[in-house]
């Protein structure tokens, strides 16, 4: 089937989607954004982070017919001209090790900041407890969500 | 996670596209549907592209559609108590919230499904579709009857639930609740409510630690004796890796005892 959706503010139209197919696999193998990474495939990771309708889902959960005529931002999405304050955080801080979680604290993050500019050790925490780092690199993560609240 | 069985997906846009066939199911938030395989599902029908609104304020009291998802029942100004409660004894993050739907957490009815024990708390009901007859042999039954075991319903097949009831007498309760897991932040090993209408009958409610929920009536608050004596004869509890039968028994009367002084 196909499937058309605006992803990271482009129209986009997806052939050829099978009818069990996630959107995490319809973004990565059919819309060519990687980003979002592929982990548990259970909604347990949060590795597959994105926004749909501007609200963050494991596409790894979501059906990818169910994306028909939404919008979707992927990690891709996140920087403009230059990296996202999120991202230079990230950067700053050195908080990735493998790399293979990146994406989706990215995404959490943003989504935390947008909503809360100033969070709370706590509430950072619960805004990321959907995000699995096996390089248990939380202590990075946490410096680096802190440095982005206070560089926004 | 993909579904490799599934070969067609249709979206719902009227009651008659709810009608499943061979090997088809029902498709809300897609949560639990898409976390494993479904290897005897080959067709999904979505729900979501029905266009209810989530939530309905009536004199009645509250309508949650089953298609409302938690994030929209959470942040609904209309929510009913003990909705932020029961969302978080899911231990779900947001990314679930988002999209996890009300309905299809009652339609899973594990024993510790937190939107089994909100609406059990409540006295919500279920208005069912059946999958024929025009409507005229829809039904509604309470939601703590819905869930008949840890994991199982009394829907028939091709049964929709299209909403979840809350009378408006509950909406003005005065309630309590409490939640017990063997590790801090683990799944459910008891959940308990208690409510006091405004009057006065008192309602407590066991879930995750029995088999499917047991519910306590009361004309009035009840002793502490008398409370403790109908938990502990209270049929249903279970032992998984969660917590054995004993111990949520227990631990069911400790904090019921619990809601019953905050309450009194």
């Amino acid at each position: 089937m196909r499937i058309e959706l605006t992803v990271n503010g482009v129209a986009r139209e997806a052939d050829d989607v099978w009818e069990g197919e996630s959107l995490l696999y319809a973004l990565r193998e059919r819309l060519g954004l990687p980003g979002s990474k592929n982990a548990c495939e259970q909604g347990e990771c949060g590795s597959c982070t994105v926004y749909l309708d501007g609200a963050p889902v494991c596409a790894c959960l979501v059906a990818a017919g169910q994306a028909q005529g939404r919008e979707v931002t992927t990690v891709e999405g996140l920087a403009g001209d230059g990296l996202d304050p999120v991202q230079q955080a990230f950067v700053e801080k050195g908080a990735v090790q493998c790399g293979f979680c990146t994406p989706g604290f990215l995404m959490s993050t943003k989504d935390l900041l947008d909503r809360d500019p100033a969070p709370s050790d706590p509430e950072i925490r619960e805004a990321l407890a959907g995000n699995l780092c096996r390089c248990t690199g939380y202590e990075k993560i946490l410096d680096a969500v802190r440095t982005a609240a206070a560089n926004r | 996670m993909d579904l490799n069985t599934v070969t067609g997906y249709r979206r719902a846009r009227t009651r008659a596209d709810l009608a499943l066939g061979p090997g088809e199911r029902i498709l809300g938030g897609g949560t639990w549907l898409y976390s494993e395989p479904q290897l005897d599902t080959t067709g999904l029908v979505d729900l979501t592209t029905m266009g209810w609104a989530p939530l309905t304020r009536t004199d009645e009291g509250l309508s949650i559609a089953a298609t409302c998802t938690i994030a929209e029942l959470l942040a609904h100004p209309d929510r009913p108590p003990l909705a932020v409660e029961c969302a978080n004894a899911l231990l779900a993050s947001s990314t679930i919230w988002t999209v996890a739907t009300v309905g299809g957490n009652v339609c899973r009815a594990f024993a510790a499904a937190g939107m089994v024990a909100l609406c059990a708390a409540l006295d919500g009901v279920a208005l069912v579709w059946a999958p024929s007859g025009g409507g005229r042999h829809d039904y509604r039954i309470p939601v703590a009857e819905l869930a008949t075991g840890n994991g199982t319903t009394s829907l028939a097949p091709g049964e929709v639930l299209r909403a979840l009831e809350i009378p408006a007498r509950v909406l003005a309760a005065r309630t309590a609740f409490r939640k017990i897991a063997l590790a801090e932040l683990g799944r459910s090993g008891a959940v308990l409510t208690g409510r006091v209408d405004p009057g006065g009958e008192a309602v407590f409610v066991i879930t995750a630690a029995t088999a499917s929920p047991t519910v306590l009536r009361y004309p009035a608050l009840p002793g502490a004796a008398a409370l403790r004596a109908d938990v502990d004869a209270a049929v249903g509890y279970y032992t998984d890796p969660l917590g054995s039968a004993d111990w949520r028994r227990q631990v069911s009367g400790v904090l019921l005892e619990e809601i019953r002084q905050e309450l009194a």
